[in-house]
């Protein structure tokens, strides 16, 4: 991972997306799932909105996801799967029986259509007109078309591709190709329920291009049996792969009319008599059997089924061949998996661990220091080695969570891009701070309200350029990205110079959906009801943002990483949003004082420099704040003997050394006993089993199995200004 | 909770038990992670006296109560013998000192004695109520209840 995004960021001027692929296939994968799970359980009479607006979540997080990379038409049917439950959640619309399958329906054909462009194939997925029509029509309040009855390995059957054994020793059957127009005679015979075939009729309304169909009154008459005149310039193959989610292979005759008299020889290119009739669809059942990936459809079989099925020219059965000869190209194609998702519980479980194994083995160091090495020569090498490989197993483990934030960082220039040439809007990115380093699972989870953050930034807060001229502004908006270290903390910053967010637009809308609001709250209390559950202030809903899910699904996700939100805005000139992240496993440099007979750590990027001084260079003011004079600059004094209450038992000693501290960019001084070495801290969260302690960010266990306080230098400086 | 229906059914409760001073108290075995012999732990400043650190559990921070200055016990003294009993609650963990660790009990209702309205320092909600074991008195304590009351100053006030 890291390698890969040195690589990348040394050809910055072209973003490679293919990195993050995986992660956005892996992730839509889950949401997927997800989405289904939650479906499944639905109860239509009694859902309730958490769990509408769960399944509405997983399907925007797809969505929004396959957008940035390019995926248009996953993009297109979750948006339009988004609007159904949209609907559903605003009580529009009644959840229903038909809704729920053809939601599911449509998750497997977006799942498909992810298979497709995981494997390189785009454009190879299934077909989602059809899918794309029905949601329609469901969100316009129609009765559901009838054509629920779908084969349900249909959606699944082109993405899975199986890599079978000796795919080129099968005799490949040409696929009938014909261009041009061409005027056929299409049969359905045998349908269980006839009106299967009336959606045939829908396909080729939905599908631009496809053609024209027209119903013929059977010769025959027989009620299970349809015929339909059909022009089009499509292939015999393209069609059946298209009937396929109406009408199994089967039941399906193509005939040229144009060749041959209209109700005359009908099946002549397909197979006419019963016998080659019987053969193709055996053909076709194991080409469906195998592809669904089912045990018990025997890949074998196929090359020594084919060989006979192929005189007779099936159309299905060239279909196979055509897939089977595709798949190993396919498969060498596809990524090898070098990444593994592992709980993070696991990850630090080992953490935990070897940070135990480093304890165990500085005792052990500190006991064998007596011993002679004369005679324990063997003994102390093996320490030697111990003490060695448990530092790198140590660094090895830590790395594993830790990746700089450039990792996500990288991914928005394109995604902000291609949302500005649509919106028509120009805009510069800038990042700051990408080198520093996140927590693994923080990464993850930072990623997507980012993306949300910096979507929303892009289209409500960035004005057209025309706006900008108008309000004197330089027509490109800027949009910053920022992370740093603060007080113990980590702070990721969106900024934007754009409109801001306007008070009484805000104020206005809360009316309407009747939150309560009054017009003496606070600027940063109106702000805060932007992150209210579909609370938008969008004029239009487009497939960017507006539905107002959004921030809601933000401040969710910060605020299970225990962290913060806050909004600064101002009317005309921007804002910024700022997401504040605890420590909870970053590593930080430390250095360790000691007072008296305690150790606390201070953050190294915090401190300026150290002396020592006599207690008469100390001057007071007023009551007794104490101030230092540093290079003709008076600091204030922080004696952090007092501020811990540290108990003295040597009374002869005093703190005589002064550490300057910066944060907050305004300099303290701490008066501390002794410094005591630097070393890099695992930060512990503190407020997991206890509660937050003042003046300190957080807890680390030193080389001795000890705990010892980090303080928070933020606070510490904040407390001398009150 | 699960306490409660438990004894609806007659079902015998275990309850690890420990001595504070002369006083016997028992809680929830299945709330006891593990018992450890007492460690300095790293004191936190501006804490409540019975609260005496942080200490190092493999890994994780983990507060020390100390529940005889809690309880008010005449003396608290720390030798080989003292113990902690490292307990799970709710997803947080929590060590308690106490003077010793005694055994595990099954009690069975009619063993169990209503608490009396009596005025004492722990708060009368957190004791579920008395075993009675021939000569001896079991203190039975709702250990979760009594170490989230915001008195005990583990979890900040929300």
């Amino acid at each position: 991972m890291a390698e890969a995004h040195h690589e990348s960021s040394g050809s910055s001027a072209d973003f490679d997306l293919s990195q993050f692929y995986q992660i956005f296939f892996e992730e839509a994968g889950e949401n997927l799932d997800l989405m289904e799970q939650m479906l499944l359980s639905l109860n239509l009479e009694t859902a309730d909105d958490e769990e509408l607006n769960g399944i509405f979540r997983c399907a925007h997080s797809v969505k929004g996801g396959a957008a940035t990379f390019g995926f248009s038409d996953v993009a297109e049917l979750t948006h339009q799967m988004e609007s159904l439950l949209d609907k559903l959640r605003r009580h529009e619309l009644n959840p229903n029986a038909s809704m729920v399958d053809v939601l599911l329906e449509s998750a497997d054909a977006s799942r498909g259509l992810l298979a497709c462009h995981q494997s390189g194939n785009a454009g190879q997925g299934p077909a989602t007109a059809n899918l794309v029509s029905r949601i329609r029509s469901l969100v316009a309040g129609e009765t559901p078309p009838v054509v629920a009855v779908t084969p349900p390995e249909a959606p699944m059957a082109a993405p899975v591709v199986e890599p079978l054994a000796a795919p080129q020793s099968l005799p490949a059957a040409a696929p009938i190709t014909i261009d041009g127009p061409r005027h056929l005679e299409i049969r359905f015979t045998k349908l269980d329920q006839p009106h299967q075939a009336d959606a045939i009729v829908e396909l080729f309304r939905d599908i631009p291009g496809l053609g024209e169909i027209k119903p013929i009154t059977s010769k025959s008459g027989a009620a299970d049996t349809r015929v339909f005149e059909v022009q089009t310039s499509s292939t015999n193959e393209d069609l059946l792969d298209l009937f396929a989610f109406h009408v199994s292979r089967e039941h399906v005759t193509i005939a040229d009319m144009s060749a041959s008299g209209p109700h005359e020889g009908v099946q002549e290119p397909v197979g006419a008599d019963a016998l080659a009739m019987t053969a193709s669809s055996a053909a076709a059942a194991q080409g469906f059997g195998f592809f669904d990936g089912a045990p018990g459809s025997p890949q074998s079989q196929v090359p020594e089924l084919v060989p006979n099925a192929a005189p007779v020219v099936d159309v299905s059965v060239t279909k196979v061949v055509q897939s089977v000869a595709k798949s190993p190209a396919v498969s060498n194609a596809q990524p090898e998996a070098a990444t593994i998702r592992v709980a993070i519980s696991k990850v630090d479980q080992l953490i935990n661990l070897v940070g135990e194994l480093v304890i165990t083995q500085a005792m052990l160091a500190q006991n064998s220091r007596a011993l002679d090495p004369a005679v324990y020569q063997q003994l102390l090498t093996g320490l030697t080695d111990l003490d060695r490989n448990t530092r790198d197993l140590q660094e090895s483990v830590m790395s594993i969570r830790m990746i700089p934030m450039s990792i996500v960082f990288s991914r928005f220039p394109r995604m902000l891009r291609d949302l500005a040439s649509k919106l028509g809007k120009k805009v510069d990115f800038v990042t700051q701070g990408e080198a520093t380093e996140l927590d693994k699972g923080l990464v993850e989870k930072i990623t997507d309200p980012l993306t949300h953050l910096v979507r929303n930034s892009c289209d409500h807060g960035i004005e057209s350029p025309q706006d900008r001229i108008r309000a004197g502004k330089p027509e490109t908006g800027t949009i910053t990205l920022s992370a740093s270290h603060q007080g113990g903390s980590i702070v990721i910053e969106v900024r934007d110079d754009g409109k801001g967010m306007s008070r009484q637009k805000i104020l206005t809308k809360a009316r309407e959906r009747g939150l309560d609001v009054s017009d003496q709250m606070s600027d940063a209390e109106v702000w805060q009801l932007i992150f209210a559950p579909g609370f938008s202030t969008a004029d239009v809903v487009t497939d960017v943002s507006g539905r107002g899910v959004g921030m809601d699904v933000v401040k969710r996700n910060i605020a299970s990483l225990n962290g913060t939100v806050e909004i600064e805005s101002s009317e005309g000139y921007g804002m910024k949003v700022s997401v504040r992240l605890p420590l909870t496993l970053a590593i930080m440099d430390g250095m360790s004082v000691g007072v008296g007979n305690e150790v606390y750590i201070l953050p190294l990027s915090s401190v300026v420099e150290s002396f020592q001084v006599k207690s008469d260079a100390v001057s007071t003011v007023g009551q007794g704040a104490q101030l230092v004079k540093v290079r003709d600059e008076y600091m204030p004094v922080i004696e952090l003997e007092k501020v811990f209450q540290v108990p003295r038992y040597d009374s002869d000693k005093t703190s005589d050394i002064m550490v300057v501290i910066e944060a907050d960019s305004s300099r303290v001084v701490l008066l501390v006993d002794e410094l005591l070495g630097q070393q890099q801290v695992v930060v512990k969260n503190l407020e997991s089993n206890y509660r937050k302690v003042p003046n300190v960010s957080g807890a680390t266990i030193l080389g001795d199995g000890k705990v010892a306080l980090i303080l928070d230098t933020g606070a510490l400086v904040r407390r001398s200004r009150h | 909770m699960d306490k409660v229906s438990d004894e609806s059914k007659g079902n015998i409760c275990e309850y690890l038990t420990f001595r504070l001073d002369r006083e016997e108290y028992g809680i929830d075995i299945l709330k006891v992670q593990e018992i450890r012999g007492y460690e300095p732990p790293t004191r936190i400043a501006n804490a409540p006296s019975f609260i005496k650190g942080v200490v190092n559990l493999r890994g994780t921070i983990v507060p020390i109560v100390d529940m005889r200055l809690k309880f008010n016990c005449a003396n608290a003294q720390y030798d080989a013998f003292t113990v902690v009993i490292i307990l799970n609650l709710h997803q947080r963990i929590v060590g308690i000192v106490v003077d010793s660790v005694s055994d595990v009990m099954g009690l069975i209702p009619d063993q169990m004695r209503g608490a009396p309205d009596i005025e004492s320092i722990i708060d009368s909600d957190s004791i579920i109520g008395l075993g009675s074991l021939g000569e001896r008195m079991l203190i039975l304590l709702d250990i979760e209840k009594l170490m989230s009351g915001l008195d005990m100053g583990l979890v900040a006030e929300a």
